[in-house]
């Protein structure tokens, strides 16, 4: 949060740096607009660069939106050498963003996105992977506790790692030990894909086609449920997933991402939602998706363990039961709240859909709000018209329902001033008790409301 | 007011099972547990496949009461309300509580729906508190008991309107009297409710048994002993 995630080169020129603080960043170079990261608006500016790529060469991997990884050994066969095939992708690339690509070529995803970082002058293609990454500072393991524990035993690069017994670091490290060893080794990818069985693959067909946004984001998180529920119970867990479209018109648009750990739920629903947010906006699926489908790949058969302390069973045995009340009732009835400031019951109320992230609350919850009504909340709250009947300013007897009750006691009134500049009426709230219960009352223009019921 | 003992999460209460006479269901430390213990009263603990009872019209104090039991069942897992009305106050929840990131609020006032609905949520939660519209038939009623039983939910019906079929229920709770106190001709507060509720059913010994609850607004629901007598000895179920 507040960090730099990317910069254009003049930003990088006037000193600004990948994980620098904004403030700083911003002091480096005041004249540079700030944007919040969106990775939805990413992957849709992304998917032309994906689109060309894939023009030239087949099944393009996208790792997040600004990273693919391309398969090259065929095309290589194709295109007479490896820098003759990156030349084209260079410039097919470099026809629709310009300047900044970084390409690089090597043995493995890993050894390739390392030689792309340092492709800043053109791509960089590696003869031998293994002395290409010895070089390489250890920090770009990634993994931070595990990095300041190999400095702190002497291992500053990877190649002093891989010069290490692999199975004293496995026993000393254990399984990210071993994953580290194995990517300084230049043994990228330790999975061992296994054959895709058939039928975990999930689809969903749209009628009227899936068009606008709202409905792509449930249909994605719909449909990785689906998938994993699909796999989970094998223990099966996809590092790949192929997301296929089928346009109204019949156009058919399929596009893989990959990941370097298992999916989790969450992560394989925002990726599908990338993709489709992307095709949706880019046009590349004309009127609309009419059948959506997703493959897992790559399967690892190394599913989530819980944790002895952790109870996972319960969420995951929640969550998978409020998807399904989101498509029975719609995402707008499944709700959760936390609480913010306000004068009236309802308005210390910040409502969000499950699932989504809160917005930080518009008002403070902790300031003083005077005006408030005091003691305890209502515990329903409503905004339903009440006959209230007076007697020398004193409310005296309520309708509910279809008979009058005698008013027993009451508090109030508690004014609160409304925007009178935007013609909002005064408000006076009061707390009235009967023989069937106690109400919060709001008296508006003559008008009386019952708007909380203290249940 | 008399002395209060823990009713603590359901799975961990040792009063689970055990009926009380006095209770303060919100988190009272259970070293308070040994101060007293008067036997054979009501049975309010939301154990894992009891399905409990709210009978009375809106304003009586009943989903307060039905909301801090739903609380006491569980103090980790993911709570649900069904809301029928789209009236409900999560406010309630956490002040009895249920934290924001445990509450879930599901509002369905398709009563063509509600059945599957509730049926989905038994399905996910541990502990339920649902509002039930009218004319919801007694055998899809049953049907929800039936599957919360069996898959160790813990549920606090609440009828919008009229009755829940007899023998669902594990305590049937209908409201009496309400009273409220701190307010009086335009001064004060509303602070204090005392609900005077009929207990019937099994957790109740089979006993129609009237007790007071008062709810001071602070972090306490106490049931007031004394009133914990059978008015006319009639056996329920």
């Amino acid at each position: 949060m507040g960090v730099v995630v990317a910069a254009d080169l003049l930003a990088f020129e006037a000193g600004v740096g990948i994980g620098m603080r904004r403030r700083e960043a911003e002091a480096l170079c005041p004249t540079a607009t700030t944007l919040i990261a969106d990775p939805g608006a990413e992957a849709v500016a992304f998917e032309p660069v994906v689109a060309a790529v894939e023009s030239l060469v087949p099944r393009v991997e996208i790792a997040h939106p600004g990273l693919a990884f391309v398969p090259i050994a065929g095309a290589v066969r194709y295109y007479g050498n490896e820098l003759a095939l990156v030349s084209r992708v260079e410039v097919e690339v470099a026809s629709l963003i310009g300047t900044g690509v970084h390409i690089g070529v090597a043995d493995g995803p890993f050894g390739a996105r390392m030689a792309a970082i340092q492709a800043a002058d053109g791509p960089v293609l590696v003869k031998n992977t293994v002395t290409f990454l010895a070089d390489l500072d250890i920090s770009v393991i990634g993994i931070t506790e595990l990095v300041d524990t190999f400095r702190w035993l002497g291992i500053s690069t990877l190649g002093d790692l891989s010069e290490l017994p692999r199975a004293a670091i496995a026993s000393r490290f254990g399984p990210s030990g071993l994953a580290a060893h194995r990517v300084a080794s230049g043994e990228d990818r330790p999975v061992h894909p296994r054959p895709i069985p058939e039928g975990y693959a999930v689809e969903e067909r749209f009628d009227p086609p899936l068009e606008d946004l709202e409905r792509a984001a449930f249909a994605a998180r719909n449909l990785s449920a689906r998938l994993l529920d699909g796999l989970m119970p094998r223990g099966g867990m996809p590092y790949l997933i192929e997301v296929e479209a089928v346009s109204a018109d019949g156009d058919v648009r399929a596009r893989t991402w990959r990941s370097s750990h298992p999916f989790s739920e969450a992560e394989l629903a925002e990726r599908i939602r990338w993709q489709l947010r992307a095709w949706v906006e880019s046009g590349g699926v004309p009127g609309g998706i009419r059948r959506l489908r997703v493959v897992p790949g790559d399967i690892s058969d190394r599913g989530r363990q819980l944790r002895l302390d952790e109870d996972v069973t319960s969420q995951e045995d929640a969550r998978r039961a409020l998807i399904r009340l989101q498509s029975l009732v719609g995402p707008d009835a499944v709700l959760q709240a936390i609480p913010q400031g306000g004068r009236d019951p309802a308005d210390k109320i910040a409502w969000y859909r499950w699932g989504e992230k809160p917005a930080a609350p518009e008002r403070d919850p902790a300031a003083p709000w005077p005006g408030a009504i005091p003691g305890q909340a209502p515990a329903l709250s409503t905004r339903t018209p009440i006959s209230i009947e007076w007697e020398a300013g004193f409310p005296t007897r309520v309708r509910l329902g279809s008979r009058w009750e005698e008013v027993l006691s009451w508090a109030g009134p508690w004014r609160r001033t409304g925007r009178w500049w935007e013609g909002q009426p005064s408000a006076d709230r009061y707390q009235v008790v009967t023989s069937a219960g106690a109400f919060l009352c709001e008296v508006v223009e003559g008008e009386a409301f019952v708007t909380g019921v203290y249940d | 007011m008399g002395h209060p003992l823990t009713i603590a999460p359901a799975n961990h209460s040792p009063l689970a099972g055990e009926s009380i006479g006095v209770a303060d269901w919100r988190g009272v430390p259970p070293s308070l547990a040994g101060e007293s213990t008067e036997r054979a009263t009501v049975d309010l603990a939301v154990t894992p496949g009891r399905v409990l009872g709210l009978i009375g019209p809106a304003g009586s104090g009943l989903t307060s009461m039905g909301i801090s039991l739903v609380a006491a069942a569980t103090t980790i897992e993911p709570v649900a309300v069904l809301d029928e009305r789209g009236w409900f106050c999560p406010s309630v929840a956490w002040e009895a509580g249920i934290g924001p990131e445990r509450l879930v609020v599901v509002r369905c006032s398709d009563r063509s729906l509600w059945p599957k609905v509730a049926a989905t949520l038994l399905e996910g939660f541990a502990a339920v508190y649902a509002e039930v519209p009218r004319h919801v038939p007694d055998q899809v009623l049953r049907r929800l008991g039936s599957l919360a039983r069996s898959r160790g939910v813990g549920v606090v019906l609440r009828a919008m309107s009229g009755d829940l079929p007899a023998g669902l229920l594990y305590l049937r709770i209908e409201r009496a009297t309400v009273r409220w106190d701190g307010v009086a001709n335009g001064h004060g507060r509303l602070e204090r409710r005392a609900l005077s509720i009929k207990a019937s059913g099994k957790g109740a010994k089979g006993t129609e048994r009237y007790l007071e609850v008062t709810d001071d607004g602070a972090n306490a629901v106490h049931l007031v002993p004394g009133l914990a007598v059978a008015p006319s000895g009639r056996a329920v179920g």
